[in-house]
C-alpha cells in the first residue's frame, strides 16, 4: 500500500482531528521515500561459539583445545577442503550453495569486552571499546533517514538501544495486534481524540505528546499494513521462528520499515555445549531456511540482507564443564540474493596466534561490515551514522 | 512556602509528597521546610540483609577456606550471592518509598548514577550501596577516596588487575572520565600515571580494603603537572583541584536537581560554591534556598526517571509487592533495574527514558499498579538464559501484578479532597489546553478512579 494510500485510509486521518504539522511529518516521509532496500539484523545472544559453528576440520589446534568438544569430521557438512558447518546447519548450508550466504571470520573489534552487556552495547551502538553511545546505529540511521519509529522494528516487546536514536527511536513489537490494542483502551483513545497541535511546541510536554502520537499512529500503521499479509509458510514452532514469521509479514505487506532487530536467545554455553549449541543451531537455520524461502516466494528476497552477530565468540580452549567462556572475534553471516563475494569472504581463523586470554584475534572490524551496508545497500552517508570512516568491504 | 514550590522541592529532593503532608507543610518558611528536611537526611540508616550464609567471608582465614570448598560449593555460594543482590534491589526499592531520610535516598540515587556499579558479590555489592548512602550528602573528597577503596568498583573497573608490572587503565580513565571530570579533560600520559598510582590496590573477601605493597608502583609520576610519589588518594586531590572537576559535578547535579536544560549563569554560581570545600550538603542547601531554583521554568519540566514514577504512586497509594519479581519486571520495562546499570556511563535521564513503547508502558503504570491491568507485554530474556528461559518468562507469572493496595489510606486521605486538589497533588506541570478540557468533561465517579486516571496522563510524567 503506498503511503498516500495510507493516508486516505487510515482511520487516524478521518477520526482524528489531525494536526498538521504531524501530517506534515507522514507526507514528508513519503517524498522522501529512501529506497527500498531492508535489513534484518539477528543477535544470536549470548555468544555464539563459532569454532563450533564453522569447523576449521584440518586444524590440529582446533582439536588439541577442544578435546572433548570438537566436532568429528563425520559430523560435518564439508563446505571447503578446510571448513566444514555443523550438522546441525544443514539448512544454512543449503543456501551457501546456492549462492545466499557470505561468511566473514575473525570479525571483531580492537580490545575486545568480555561482559555480555558492553559487548553488546559495542555492536549495538559501533561504538569503541572505551567509548559509551548512549544510541545504536540503527537508531542514529533513523534518525536522519527514517523519520518516524516504525522506519526501526524490534521483534521483542521492549526496545534495544541499537534502535535508539538521538532523536528518534524505533519501536518494538512482537504482536503487533497486542501493541496496537494497547493504544486502543478507551481512556488512551480519548486522550489522543482530543489532542489538536498547540502542546507539540513545549519542551519535555511536547516531547512527550508528540511520541505518544508518534507511537499511536506506527502502532496503527504497523498492525493495519501488516494484517493485509499472512504467511503461508510453517515455520518451526518456537519463539524464534515466530520472530521471523512475523519478520517476514512486514516485509512482505510492504511495511515501509527499514530495518529490523531480531535477537535470538541461549547461546552463553558455559556447561553442556554440544548438545544445547546442536538445537540452537538447527533452530537458527530451519527457520531461516523457511524466512528465506518466504521472502522469495513474495520476491522480497532481493530487496533484503541478513546479517547475523554474536556479541563475541567464545575462548578457543574449552572450559572443565564441557562448554566455552567468553571469548573474541567471531564469524558473522550475510544472507542475501545478490551477493558480491559469495561464500567465504577472508581467511580462516588463526587458532596460533590468539590474544592474550586465548581467544581468536579480529582481522575485520564490525564497523566496516556496518558501514559497507550503510553505504552500499541502504545508500547512505555511513561516515554521518558512525560518526567515523571506515573502510568498505566487498560483499554487497 | 507555596503548595506548587512545596511540591516542585519534594519531588526534587524526593519522590513527591501527598494531600495531608502537602497540607501540614503550607504556610510554613523555606527556612523551616529546608531544615526538617535536612536535619531528616541525617539519619543514615544502611540496609542490612541478613548475609548470614556468607559468613565465610569474615574469616581470617577466608582466602583458604574458600579456595578448599569445591567448585561446586562456589558455585552454589554464587547463586544465593545473585539471588541476594535481586532482594537488595528490593530492599533499595522499599527505602525509596518509606524511608523517612526521604532527601538522603534521593540523593543515594544519584549518586548510584554517578558512580556506576554493578556486582554479582552481595557482600561487596551491599558495601558499595551503603557507601553511597553514607556519603550521599557528605566531603565529596572522602567520598571519591572511598568509592575508589570498595571492592565492588574494584572488580567492576579492574582495578583488581591493575599491578605495578602490568597496569591496568580502567579504573584511572574511568575515574577521571565518568567520575570526576569528563572526557577530554585530561591526557592519555595522565591516565597512565593514575593508573600507577593505584596499582596493588585491592580487598579481602570481606571486602576490606588492603594494600598489596609488592604490587604497589612507589616510584616517581607526573600527574596534572605535578610530580611525586603520589598514590591513589594523592591522584584524587589533585583532580578535585581542577576547577573542571566540581563543573563536572555541579553539571549533574544542576541537570538532575535543577532543570535538564542548563542556565550557564547558575551553573557557575553553583561551581563556584562547591569548588569552595567540595560540601555536597552545603551545595544542596544553597540550591534549594535560592529563588531561582522555585522559578516557574524549573518547575515540572524534568521526565522522572522509573524509580521516580514508582516511588511517586506508591507516595500516595501504598502498595506491596506479592512476587517480588514482578518489581523488576517493571523496571526492567521501563529500562531502569537498580544494581543493574548496563554500562559504566550510567542512564542517560529525561528523555532517554522515553520511546514509543517506555511510554505507552509508563502511561499504563497506574493501572498495572492500582487497578489490576492485564500485562501483555514480556521483558526481554537475560544473557544467560538458555533459549527455552530466554523466551518463556510470561509462563511463571501470573498475567497480573500481585500486588496488595493500601486502599484504605488512601480512601482516609483523600475522602474530603475534591477533584481540583486532587489534580493539583498530582501533576505538577503545566496543563496541555486539550487535556485540561478533555479532564474537566471527564465525569468523575471517584477519587479513586481519578487518581489513576491522571496518573496515566503525559503530565504526570513529568516532575
Amino acid at each position: 500500500m503506498k503511503r498516500r494510500n495510507f493516508l486516505k485510509q487510515s482511520t487516524l486521518a478521518s477520526s482524528l482531528v489531525l494536526v498538521p504539522s504531524f501530517v506534515k511529518a507522514f507526507e514528508t516521509v513519503a517524498k522522501e521515500s529512501f529506497g527500498f532496500k531492508k535489513l534484518v539484523i539477528v543477535q544470536l545472544s549470548g555468544g555464539n561459539d563459532g569454532l563450533n559453528t564453522i569447523v576449521p576440520f584440518t586444524n590440529d589446534l582446533y582439536y588439541k583445545n577442544r578435546p572433548n568438544l570438537f566436532i568429528p569430521k563425520k559430523d560435518l557438512i564439508k563446505a571447503t577442503d578446510h571448513l566444514g558447518f555443523h550438522k546441525s546447519l544443514a539448512p544454512l548450508k543449503n543456501l551457501y550453495d546456492q549462492g545466499y550466504l557470505t561468511i566473514l571470520n575473525n570479525v571483531g573489534y580492537p580490545n575486545p569486552n568480555r561482559s555480555h552487556f558492553r559487548s553488546t552495547d559495542i555492536w549495538q551502538t559501533a561504538s569503541d571499546a572505551n567509548e559509551y553511545l548512549s544510541s545504536g546505529w540503527l537508531g542514529r540511521y533513523i534518525d536522519i533517514y527514517g523519520k518516524m519509529p516504525y522506519s526501526g522494528i524490534e521483534l521483542d516487546d521492549s526496545l534495544s538501544l541499537i534502535l535508539k536514536g538521538e532523536t528518534m527511536n524505533g519501536i518494538a513489537t512482537k504482536n503487533p495486534k497486542i501493541l496496537f490494542g494497547n493504544t486502543q483502551t478507551p481512556y488512551f483513545k480519548k486522550l489522543l481524540n482530543k489532542q489538536s497541535e498547540t502542546h507539540l511546541s513545549e519542551h519535555n510536554l511536547g516531547y512527550l505528546y508528540k511520541t505518544m502520537i508518534e507511537a499511536s499512529s506506527s502502532a496503527k500503521y504497523i498492525y493495519e499494513t501488516s494484517t493485509t499479509f499472512e504467511s503461508t509458510f510453517t515455520y518451526p514452532k518456537n519463539p524464534f521462528g515466530e520472530q521471523l514469521k512475523t519478520t517476514a509479514e512486514f516485509i512482505n505487506s510492504h511495511l515501509e520499515s527499514k530495518v529490523y532487530y531480531v535477537s535470538m536467545g541461549g547461546f552463553d554455553t558455559h556447561a553442556n555445549q554440544a548438545n544445547k549449541q546442536s538445537s540452537l543451531l538447527q533452530t537458527y537455520s530451519e527457520s531461516m531456511e523457511v524466512f528465506i524461502k518466504d521472502l522469495k516466494q513474495n520476491d522480497t528476497f532481493k530487496d533484503t540482507l541478513i546479517l547475523t552477530f554474536s556479541e563475541f565468540g567464545r575462548r578457543v580452549k574449552q572450559n572443565a564443564a564441557g562448554g566455552t567462556d567468553h571469548g573474541a572475534a567471531n564469524n558473522v553471516f550475510i544472507l542475501g540474493q545478490n551477493l558480491k563475494t559469495k561464500g567465504f569472504y577472508n581467511e580462516s581463523p588463526d587458532l596460533e596466534n590468539l590474544d592474550a586470554n586465548g581467544d581468536i584475534v579480529h582481522s575485520i572490524d564490525f564497523r566496516s561490515i556496518y558501514a559497507t551496508i550503510l553505504d552500499q545497500w541502504l545508500r547512505v552517508n555511513d561516515t554521518k551514522i558512525l560518526n567515523k570512516t571506515f573502510s568498505k568491504l566487498d560483499f554487497i | 512556602m507555596k503548595e506548587k514550590e512545596i511540591q516542585h522541592l519534594y519531588w526534587r529532593a524526593g519522590f513527591g509528597l501527598g494531600y495531608n503532608q502537602l497540607q501540614h507543610l503550607k504556610g510554613r518558611s523555606k527556612t523551616n521546610i529546608l531544615g526538617d528536611l535536612f536535619s531528616e537526611a541525617q539519619n543514615y540508616t544502611p540496609i542490612q540483609l541478613d548475609l548470614s550464609e556468607f559468613g565465610v567471608v569474615n574469616r581470617k582465614d577466608a582466602v583458604n577456606v574458600m579456595s578448599n570448598m569445591g567448585a561446586t560449593s562456589l558455585q552454589q555460594l554464587r547463586k544465593k550471592s545473585q539471588e541476594k543482590v535481586k532482594e537488595l534491589n528490593f530492599a533499595w526499592v522499599a527505602k525509596l518509598g518509606d524511608s523517612k531520610a526521604v532527601f538522603r535516598e534521593k540523593m543515594t540515587l544519584f549518586w548510584a548514577n554517578v558512580f556506576v556499579c554493578r556486582d554479582n558479590n552481595i557482600v561487596h555489592l551491599q558495601q558499595y550501596n551503603n557507601t553511597l548512602r553514607h556519603h550521599a550528602l557528605g566531603d565529596f573528597r572522602t567520598f571519591v577516596k572511598a568509592i575508589s577503596r570498595q571492592a565492588s568498583m574494584s572488580k567492576y573497573l579492574n582495578n583488581k588487575q591493575n599491578v605495578k608490572q602490568s597496569p591496568n587503565e580502567n579504573f584511572a580513565r574511568e575515574l577521571m572520565e565518568l567520575f570526576t571530570l569528563g572526557v577530554g579533560n585530561y591526557t592519555e600520559n595522565d591516565i597512565k600515571e593514575a593508573a600507577r598510582a593505584f596499582t596493588g590496590w585491592s580487598f579481602l573477601p570481606n571486602g576490606d580494603f588492603y594494600l598489596r605493597k609488592n604490587k604497589h608502583d612507589f616510584e616517581t609520576k607526573t600527574f596534572f603537572g605535578k610530580t611525586g610519589n603520589f598514590d591513589g588518594d594523592e591522584i584524587i586531590d589533585i583532580i578535585l583541584d581542577q576547577k573542571q572537576c566540581a563543573t563536572f559535578i555541579c553539571t549533574k547535579i544542576y541537570t538532575y536537581f535543577v532543570n535538564p536544560k542548563i542556565d550557564k549563569q547558575r551553573l557557575d554560581e553553583i561551581t563556584n560554591l562547591f569548588y569552595q570545600d567540595y560540601n555536597i550538603e552545603t551545595l544542596m542547601h544553597y540550591i534549594f534556598s535560592s529563588n531561582w531554583f522555585y522559578k516557574e521554568t524549573n518547575i515540572g519540566v524534568k521526565i522522572k526517571s522509573p524509580m521516580e514514577l514508582i516511588a511517586g504512586v506508591y507516595k500516595i497509594v501504598p502498595f506491596s509487592f506479592n512476587n517480588k519479581k514482578q518489581l523488576l519486571y517493571l523496571q526492567k520495562m521501563m529500562g531502569q533495574v537498580l544494581l543493574y546499570p548496563n554500562n559504566v556511563s550510567g542512564w542517560k535521564g529525561d528523555t532517554y527514558w522515553i520511546d514509543s513503547n517506555t511510554l505507552m508502558f509508563r502511561m499504563k503504570l497506574a493501572s498495572l499498579l492500582l487497578n489490576n491491568a492485564v500485562i501483555n507485554l514480556e521483558e526481554k530474556g537475560e544473557f544467560e538464559d538458555s533459549f527455552e528461559r530466554y523466551y518463556k518468562r510470561e509462563q511463571n507469572r501470573n498475567r497480573y501484578l500481585k500486588i496488595t493496595q493500601q486502599w484504605d489510606t488512601f480512601n482516609k486521605e483523600y475522602a474530603g479532597v475534591t477533584p481540583e486538589d486532587l489534580q493539583q497533588v498530582l501533576i505538577l506541570s503545566k496543563m496541555d489546553t486539550d487535556t485540561e478540557n478533555f479532564i474537566k468533561n471527564l465525569s468523575i465517579g471517584s477519587n479513586k478512579d481519578y487518581c489513576i486516571q491522571l496518573m496515566s496522563l503525559p503530565e504526570y510524567q513529568l516532575c
